[in-house]
């Protein structure tokens, strides 16, 4: 284990991400790159914009409280270092996606009462469960919040919107990409990292599981939200696209096609994609997925 | 972009292994020339071992392997068999190759 632990090193980092896919790049994207007229110069898609980014905002908020907290539980040094890097990236999240919203129109006065009107209430609750354990100073359940399963749907939520921005909105796909690369570490991280803990502490497991269950009641309680609430924007923007001849490009991902997709669908294969991945990341380190309750 | 040569390249990203056949009686490995793909989430003298898994319509060379922790695809100067060690740097998990029930290779990651 020590071998293992020895890679977690403020080198490493410094390589890997800033003087790596970070360079040359400011707030995540090449320079000179903005949001697309389509997006500034409709209302409707604006706002929609808007209140995904606020989303965004609020669950990275909820990283960067989670993983800061994290350095002062964990157990050793090499962990510690880790978790301070992953601070930086989750902080830099905050700040690149924060200036999305403002890129968006949101003068910077108004971010924080931006973010407080449109944070999904069930994004909170499931930050909540998440933090709960963290301010315990409980390392084990904290990571596995964080670096498994918030970390793990955000890395899915990134691609996502990776795969449906890429063709039409190259600034935000960029920046996406710096935050899927920077959730490989933090995924890799939490599997590498419990996988041995766990181990150790068997006794843990089930309170554990009974934390991933209810965190995944209230991702799944904000999918249902945010798709249905916009599915009506949604649909009316894929119209608008296909009557000017446009589309998102080509958009395979898991076996459906994001391009064609109705709210309902993109809603289903975003939520067993996450889902099974759960089930798959802790299967791998000795827990047992908690398939959660489908909300209301 | 990823084809066979005949030159022997014996350099792998750390904590890598490839052993040879001990007894010498399977076919010597086939061997790739590797080129950089334009993945960054490594350092420069790295980045051709690893790529992006372009989704569907994507497949994967015998030399290559997916990471199952963060999906990148792990590639070798030679190609991969059972046993062999391979290490995923983009998100830093040590992994050993196994051949599943359908004959196909995977990763397995190791704690």
């Amino acid at each position: 284990m020590a071998d293992f632990l020895s890679q977690y090193s403020i080198q490493r980092w410094l390589e890997m991400c800033p003087q790596g896919y970070l360079e040359d790049t400011v707030n995540g994207h090449d320079p000179g790159l903005s949001e697309p007229e389509e997006i500034l110069g409709n209302e409707e898609i604006r706002e929609a914009s808007i209140a995904l980014t606020v989303q965004l905002i609020a669950g990275e908020r909820a990283a960067l409280a989670a993983s800061s907290g994290l350095v002062n539980a964990a157990p050793d040094y090499a962990s510690k270092t880790f978790l301070a890097t992953q601070t930086l990236d989750e902080a830099r999240h905050v700040e690149i996606f924060t200036q999305r919203l403002m890129d968006l129109g949101v003068k910077k006065e108004d971010v924080n009462s931006t973010v407080a009107d449109y944070t999904n209430p069930n994004l909170v609750k499931f930050a909540e469960v998440l933090l709960e354990k963290v301010s315990n100073g409980d390392f084990i359940a904290g990571v596995v919040g964080q670096n498994i399963v918030l970390e793990g749907m955000a890395f899915t939520v990134f691609e996502l919107l990776q795969t449906t921005s890429k063709e039409l909105n190259p600034k935000f796909a960029q920046t996406l990409a710096g935050t899927i690369a920077d959730e490989r570490r933090h995924v890799g991280f939490g599997e590498n990292r419990i996988g041995s803990l766990i181990a150790q502490h068997p006794e843990r497991k089930a309170e554990i599981e009974r934390m991933q269950g209810e965190m995944a009641y209230h991702m799944l309680a904000t999918f249902s939200d945010i798709f249905t609430g916009g599915a009506s924007t949604m649909t009316r923007e894929r119209d608008r696209l296909a009557a000017q001849g446009q589309s998102i490009g080509d958009a395979g991902w898991h076996g459906t096609d994001l391009s064609t997709a109705t709210p309902a669908d993109m809603e289903a294969v975003l939520a067993d994609t996450v889902l099974s991945e759960f089930k798959t990341r802790l299967g791998r380190i000795g827990l047992e997925y908690q398939t959660p309750k489908v909300p209301a | 972009m990823n084809g066979p040569v005949d030159a022997a390249i014996d350099e792998v990203p750390p904590s890598s292994f490839q052993p040879e056949s001990a007894d010498g009686d399977e076919p010597p490995r086939q061997r790739f020339e590797l080129e950089d793909t334009g993945f960054k989430e490594v350092p420069k003298r790295w980045r051709k071992f690893y790529r992006i898994w372009q989704g569907e319509g994507d497949s994967l060379g015998p030399n290559e392997v997916i990471c199952p922790v963060c999906k990148v695809v792990i590639r070798s100067h030679r190609e991969f068999r059972p046993g062999d060690r391979v290490y995923c740097m983009p998100c830093m998990s040590r992994m050993v190759v196994v051949r599943r029930p359908d004959g196909s290779l995977e990763a397995e990651v190791t704690y």
